[in-house]
């Protein structure tokens, strides 16, 4: 879980609020009430603290897997980039056709 | 309660309908455990502050090292 080297921390942090956040919370918390649920408790009402605190622990854990994964990728990016301005002989543009060229002349059969 | 079900070997016996042999007394859901709420709502406290404080951190880091600031 995110322990991003210092090449990555020039990378835009990710705002508080983002999916994988938001997803763990709702997992957490879904955790926290089925919880209850298995142990014969209203599954919403008791044990706010719980679902609190386990909401919580998914947040924080999501903010840092977000930002290890934009690290990630902006690594990918770059690593491809690299090559692709390395090797322009394998990314040369195709010449292109209209469709004019291509299309055979049409002899209607009526 | 939740981590003593983890780590007792209670934790594997179905507690469906039942009096565990384990612990000498039922849950009592009518009196919270004011000490156990006071600690999960002070640990999630302490996560948000940490997480909020760890943003700025990244925010300014950010904004050092491309020299907006």
């Amino acid at each position: 879980m995110g322990f991003v080297p210092d090449l990555g921390k020039s990378l835009p942090p990710p705002s508080v609020a983002n999916r994988n956040s938001l997803w763990l919370a709702g997992v957490g918390w879904c955790s926290a009430m089925l919880h209850n649920a298995i142990n014969h408790r209203p599954p919403m009402k008791s044990g706010v603290h719980r679902q609190f605190l386990m909401a919580t622990i998914g947040w924080f854990i999501g903010y840092h897997l977000t930002k290890y994964e934009n690290y990630t990728f902006a690594k990918l990016d770059r690593d491809m980039n690299e090559y692709i301005r390395l090797h322009p002989e394998e990314f040369a543009a195709k010449e292109k056709k209209t469709f004019a060229e291509i299309v055979e002349p049409f002899h209607p059969v009526r | 309660m939740t981590f003593n079900r983890l780590f007792s070997g209670a934790a594997f016996v179905s507690k469906v309908g039942s009096r565990s042999v384990f612990t000498s007394s039922k849950p009592d859901s009518a009196n919270p455990n004011w000490l156990r709420v006071g600690l999960a709502f002070g640990t999630s406290a302490l996560l948000w502050g940490l997480l909020f404080k760890q943003h700025s951190t990244d925010v300014h880091e950010y904004k050092v090292r491309n020299g907006l600031e």
